[in-house]
């Protein structure tokens, strides 16, 4: 059995005696499909139980385990250590950071109370104005096709710490509440449309975002918050301009 | 960060929508500049010679717009690079914006008083 080399970043801000970052490095058996989630549960078990990572489902579909692995953003849990390119070294080490720009609480956990109240703000829930109807809300399958993209979000946050945009103005609302925004703008079945507008039509809204497709590359599901953003902003030119809500 | 703090910049799209029509507007008038000053129009570079070209006034009229559109799309770009900055707060921002528009409108006089004499 082989072993591989987790070179894991360590930092608790709030040990008075060693607040810094250091840099550990901890051998891990390699078996076929070891994930980086499972190298860490290793570590946490047989070297360091003081280790600390968010995870929970463990199937990349609740976003706890967002980090910064060989230099990209990458879910723990999915990502799986034979695909990584360093397995071809002689000595493969793989190194896992907290994701950068956004502020620590400990090790790999983030503090992630900024990007929810950002979320929260854009209104994530379905508004109806009108009466509800007795059976189901119906929605045609090209309706439907409108939202296969943004709710596939599952709110990890690597395109919040991957944007630009984001780490010079703590204000701006960032790429996964807009994404979100777009997600219920383009539902045919919400009818908020003027009440959320001016949330996020302004230059801590869309007009924040450069288009520089960080959050794009960034995104462990492989959505594009850009697309929606950019949606976003002509659709504020069609209902200012033209009055068309659409 | 607090939610009350998230939203207070108001507006933003006459902004971004002015900086796609002056980027349209640019490749028109740079072109038809381009094409007239340098292939077009080859002969000496004196002041007869631009005096007759800029007695056209459909001439001089894409070259005031040529100016005002690359003025506008140049401080409007600089301002969204340094809104990223220092001048992220709403009255920081405000001021860069007037300070912009005052610095483009001085620009933009400063060209029409220089093509003056083929206007008037």
């Amino acid at each position: 059995m082989a072993e591989i080399t987790f070179r894991v970043k360590r930092q608790d801000p709030t040990d008075k005696k060693n607040p810094e970052a250091r840099w550990e490095d901890y051998k891990v058996p390699f078996e076929g499909n070891l994930t980086v989630l499972e190298g860490l549960f290793y570590i946490q078990e047989q070297y360091d139980g003081s280790l600390s990572f968010r995870y929970c489902c463990r199937a990349s579909i609740c976003g706890s385990c967002a980090m910064y692995i060989n230099g990209a953003y990458r879910l723990a849990c999915q990502t799986n250590i034979k695909h990584l390119d360093i397995i071809h070294d002689a000595e493969p080490v793989v190194t896992v950071q907290p994701m950068p720009h956004v502020p620590l609480v400990k090790d790999l956990v983030c503090d992630m109370d900024d990007f929810f109240a950002k979320y929260e703000y854009i209104e994530p829930w379905l508004i109806r104005n009108s009466q509800d109807p007795e059976k189901e809300i119906l929605q045609s399958p090209k309706d439907r096709k409108q939202i296969d993209m943004p709710i596939d979000c599952i709110l990890c946050g690597c395109c919040y710490s991957s944007c630009p945009s984001v780490w010079g103005e703590e204000n701006y609302l960032g790429p996964a509440a807009l994404l979100k925004a777009y997600r219920f703008e383009v539902d045919s079945r919400d009818e908020a449309r003027k009440e959320r507008l001016p949330r996020w039509d302004n230059e801590r809204g869309v007009y924040r975002c450069h288009t520089i497709r960080n959050c794009q590359e960034a995104c462990p599901k492989e959505l594009s918050p850009t697309e929606g953003i950019q949606w976003l902003k002509k659709a504020a030119v069609r209902r200012r301009l033209f009055g068309r809500m659409k | 960060m607090k939610a009350e703090t998230i939203n207070t910049h108001r507006g933003g799209m006459w902004s971004w929508l002015f900086q796609r029509i002056t980027a349209v507007l640019l490749i028109v008038c740079l072109a038809i500049h381009l094409i007239l000053t340098h292939i077009a129009n080859i002969g000496q570079i004196d002041m007869e010679n631009i005096g007759a070209r800029l007695a056209n006034h459909g001439l001089t009229a894409v070259d005031i717009i040529l100016l005002a559109a690359g003025l506008y799309h140049a401080l409007n770009g600089l301002r969204m690079v340094l809104m990223d900055y220092w001048f992220s707060t709403r009255s920081r921002a405000l001021a860069l914006t007037a300070g912009l528009w005052v610095v483009g409108l001085v620009f933009l006089g400063y060209g029409i008083w220089a093509l003056w004499p083929w206007i008037g």
